[in-house]
């Protein structure tokens, strides 16, 4: 989304809701906003329409304790309401540490939100503060602000690293609906790897593992692009170093990505060998009983692929190198520099399968039917023609209308997703690109 | 009305005294918001709640042939993908096999927007969203941020009236500017009436070289009357609605949601407006009286047995058909009741609290009243001078029903909840869960595939409420599972505790 235009529909939160979305997925976190009093309900009513109809959670939603700040708190300034406001969310609210998420608001004003942050530190309240109005980005960057702070402030110094401890990042709750499923199967991969584990979100993370992660050994990012600066921040302040990877989706993918990770750790090859060896028996286990339909039915498809940086390559590679459609065109909806816009094409262009698939940079709906249609043929009058058929879009809620249009399947799995529900669902690893295939193919079956 | 020469609707705090901030009972809610009790009050804890905006974009997506621009950053308006879910079902219901959903546009307003202002990126959207869509109307929502830094909406959209093809509609909704969130229906009425509702007759009704036509267009016109359907109204209602005015002989001009723009066109030529709720109609029934001459009624919301039948008494008094009136209300009524009689035993004394817009929730509560429920507490999302009606008659079966002033809040709902244990909590999308969490059943308020009001909707409500009761069990687990973020302590004091001013 290039900064100088509107966006059509935009495929985010806000810095504020992802920092918001991203403090609620913490454990025993209870945020406090100090915002415009709506900031809190829009963000409610947003993530029930994008993120699989996820709830409030623990303090989220509608109880999450907001200053609510008026126009004489804008003239006169906020901090006297947002001390109030804190002082009575310690006294009600059951928390072991509060932070508190700035507004548009509150940061077009400059309230000075660290005086009354140290303020309760004194008083020995375990409390920060994130600078996180709606007009500093989307919802990865917010997500990205909280968890640096937590890593720059919270995460204890550990002078000593602890072989084969990792922190996971990479995966933003909200933006992707499919978080917990994702962070989930990510996290038991590298368990089996003999790791252990601070993925921040899961339920196997407490507050205690989250402080207690500065002894990790290495940073594992499973985005080029998301939570970057807190990888730095892990790095500068507790000297943990980083590596980047494509988000994986299906055996190619994961196996390049287990290897990664092993080298990085310097694990031994039969270890992660063994690892890839028993997870492709247990994929193929599967795939064995699903194949006489995928042959026998020809449920071979072209593909379009609309998705965020993580997403929209991870799904079209996982198609093309490993189940044999035909993506025709991948779109990638995040404003992302020409930098990373080099990591995604060569995701792409590394392919093993080789398809030649078209990439585009666009988050725009409308937009986004322009780039389909150079690479979709037009239908016509000829008995004799070259048609998108059978095709399947994968994308966001926002492209049924097209693929109902063009009369392809689809499947929503990129935000914003409207129409799904998400409880545990996650599509990474091998055994993500089970449940994918299911979805995929389920599509095709509802029609029988 | 006065106020319409102003670029921006007055708050409701300024026009009707509203205030969001109380606990007690009926009896006493009445007598204090005679007195001016309730005003300057503020809460020490608050919850993040609703502003302006959510009920601008939820109306104003509806709208047919129109783009929404929000102008703010890039979260405003993100509640959309929710919402646009009914603007989908709307679109469906008037036969668009592959609906298109809510279209609207962010201005995605950046740091260096704040720096350096954002009213051309806003003009650059106005034009290209007329460019690329080509809209009847184009809606310009104003928020936070450019309320901060000044830009003026207003002024924009001049600059560009030649330019553009649509109407452009500005609107104010800044979500720092009021407490109430209900002034959104004021601010949207009130740039429609500037900017659309100009009385020129010379839209398609009108314009006719035929003499017959021109007639037959004023024996329409005697019996075409608006029809208000701000954000109370589902499709279902609506078709109920418009089934009893239709059995009265009128026609329906319905606005503003899923409407096209014409609608607002047409409206100074109805016969009659007719409001189902004065939180949302009062701003726009008046002016068009004032302006125009339409007469209209608004007192009562038709959720109930006897409110809809007041309501149809109402209409039917202002253009001479009150026996027809009768006849239809003895009628529906004796039908009504003889469905009603297999489901009131199941419903008899049992308990509920409610929350929702002030009118919405007190006469739902009326209705409960009426199929021989027991009311613990009335939670409106505000109180001002509508709320007398319903809250005199909620006073006459039980003066000690509790009344919490408050927009969601619910730290308030759970400890009240804690105290009454009602066997069923009706409210919004959104603050339901808390009541859910308590293990309480719940009936949503409103809901777009839903029926409330009228006769049908009082039949489906007892309906609801009964299934609801059959099996409580997902809320009984829920509860035992999962906590509330609230200390024990908390259950303790007084739910009201948190609200300043109190005397």
């Amino acid at each position: 989304m290039p900064d100088n235009r509107f966006i059509e529909r935009p495929r985010s939160f806000c810095s504020l809701g992802g920092a918001l979305l991203t403090a609620t997925a913490l454990p025993e976190v209870v945020p406090i906003l100090h915002t415009a009093m709506g900031c809190g309900g829009s963000i409610y009513w947003n993530q029930y329409g994008s993120t699989g109809y996820l709830g409030a959670g623990y303090c989220g939603g509608l109880a999450v304790p907001s200053s609510n700040i008026q126009e004489k708190d804008i003239i006169f300034g906020g901090l006297e309401r947002l001390e109030e406001q804190v002082r009575t969310t310690i006294e009600l609210i059951d928390g072991k540490l509060f932070i508190i998420l700035t507004g548009c608001t509150a940061d077009i004003i400059g309230d000075d939100v660290q005086s009354v942050v140290r303020q309760y530190r004194n008083e020995g309240i375990n409390i920060f503060g994130a600078e996180t109005g709606g007009f500093h980005g989307s919802g990865y960057k917010g997500h990205d602000t909280v968890l640096t702070v937590l890593a720059s402030e919270f995460i204890g110094q550990k002078k000593t690293k602890k072989k084969n401890k990792i922190n996971l990042l990479g995966i933003v709750p909200g933006q992707d609906a499919f978080w917990r499923g994702n962070l989930l199967k990510i996290r038991t991969l590298l368990e089996k790897l003999g790791l252990e584990v601070n993925s921040f979100f899961t339920q196997h993370d407490t507050l205690d593992s989250i402080q207690n992660a500065g002894d990790a050994e290495l940073t594992v990012t499973v985005s080029d692009f998301y939570a970057r600066k807190t990888a730095e921040a892990l790095q500068d302040v507790h000297h943990i170093p980083y590596v980047t990877n494509p988000f994986p989706i299906g055996p190619t993918a994961t196996e390049a990505f287990l290897k990664k990770v092993a080298e990085a750790l310097e694990l031994a090859p039969e270890t992660v060998n063994k690892v890839i060896v028993s997870e492709k028996e247990q994929y193929f286990h599967y795939i064995e009983r699903v194949a006489d339909a995928y042959n026998d039915l020809d449920w071979q498809r072209y593909a379009v692929v609309v998705g965020d940086a993580n997403y929209a390559p991870a799904i079209t590679k996982f198609l093309a190198d490993d189940f044999g459609w035909l993506p025709e065109l991948m779109v990638v909806t995040d404003d992302i520099d020409e930098e990373d816009k080099t990591k995604i094409n060569a995701v792409i262009e590394s392919l093993t399968s080789h398809y030649p698939a078209a990439v585009a940079y666009e988050s725009d709906p409308t937009e986004i039917k322009t780039h389909f249609w150079q690479v979709i043929p037009r239908r016509t009058d000829s008995l004799y023609q070259k048609t998108f058929s059978p095709g399947f879009v994968v994308g966001s809620h926002l492209e049924r209308e097209f693929a109902a249009d063009i009369g392809a399947g689809h499947l929503t799995v990129s935000y914003p997703v409207g129409n799904r529900i998400v409880l545990n669902r996650g599509y990474a690893g091998y055994d993500g690109s089970l449940s994918l295939i299911e979805d995929l193919l389920s599509v095709i079956a509802a029609q029988r | 009305m006065t106020y319409i020469e102003l670029k921006v609707a007055p708050r409701r705090e300024e026009r009707l005294g509203t205030c969001i901030e109380f606990g007690g009972t009926v009896g006493e809610v009445h007598r204090q918001f005679c007195g001016g009790c309730l005003k300057n009050r503020s809460r020490s804890f608050s919850q993040g709640t609703i502003c302006q905006l959510l009920p601008a974009t939820a109306i104003l997506t509806s709208l047919q042939d129109s783009v929404v621009i929000v102008h703010g950053a890039v979260g405003c308006g993100g509640a959309v993908h929710s919402q646009g879910a009914s603007v989908r079902l709307g679109q469906f219901n008037s036969g668009d096999k592959n609906p298109k959903g809510a279209l609207w546009l962010s201005t995605n307003l950046s740091e260096s927007d704040v720096v350096s202002g954002g009213e051309e990126k806003l003009k650059r959207a106005i034009i290209e969203a007329d460019k690329r869509y080509r809209p009847s109307a184009i809606i310009v929502l104003s928020t936070c941020v450019p309320g901060i830094i000044g830009d003026d909406i207003d002024g924009a959209a001049d600059a560009l009236k030649e330019q553009v093809a649509a109407t452009i509609l500005p609107i104010h909704c800044e979500g720092f500017k009021t407490k109430i969130m209900a002034t959104a229906y004021d601010a949207i009425f009130h740039s429609f009436l500037r900017n659309m509702v100009d009385g020129n007759d010379e839209t398609e009704f009108a314009v006719y070289n035929n003499e017959a036509a021109v007639t037959a267009e004023k024996i329409r016109r005697s019996r075409l009357v608006n029809l208000l359907n701000v954000s109370s109204m589902t499709g279902p209602d609506q078709k109920e609605l418009t089934r009893l005015l239709n059995k009265l002989g009128l026609e329906v001009n319905m606005l503003p949601c899923d409407a096209h723009p014409d609608a607002f066109r047409l409206a100074p030529f109805a016969a009659l407006s007719i409001g189902v709720c004065p939180t949302h109609d009062d701003y726009f029934m008046s002016y068009l009286h004032e302006k125009f001459g339409v007469p209209f009624v608004g007192g009562q919301m038709p959720i109930g047995i006897e409110n809809t039948s007041l309501w149809l008494r109402q209409i039917a008094a202002k253009l001479g058909l009150e026996d027809a009136a009768e006849r239809i209300i003895q009628s529906e009524t004796e039908e009504l009741h003889r469905a009603l009689q297999p489901l009131l035993p199941n419903l008899k004394s049992k308990t509920a609290m409610l929350s929702a817009g002030e009118i919405r929730t007190l006469a739902t509560a009326v209705l409960l009243q009426e199929l021989g429920m027991e009311i613990l507490a009335v939670r409106p999302y505000h109180y001002d001078e509508f709320g007398g009606t319903e809250i005199s008659k909620l006073e006459k079966v039980n003066p000690k029903i509790r009344i919490n002033v408050a927009t969601a809040q619910p730290f308030e709902a759970v400890n009240l909840i804690y105290r009454t244990k009602p066997d069923i909590y009706i409210g919004h999308n959104s603050d339901n869960i808390w009541a859910a969490k308590c293990g309480v059943s719940i009936l949503p308020i409103y809901g777009t595939n839903s029926i409330y009001s009228g006769y049908a909707g009082a039949y489906d409500v007892a309906r609801r409420i009964e299934r609801h009761l059959k099996n409580p069990v997902f809320n009984e687990h829920l509860a035992k599972n999962v906590r509330q973020p609230y200390k024990e302590s908390w259950y303790a004091e007084d739910p009201f505790k948190y609200i300043k001013g109190v005397e």
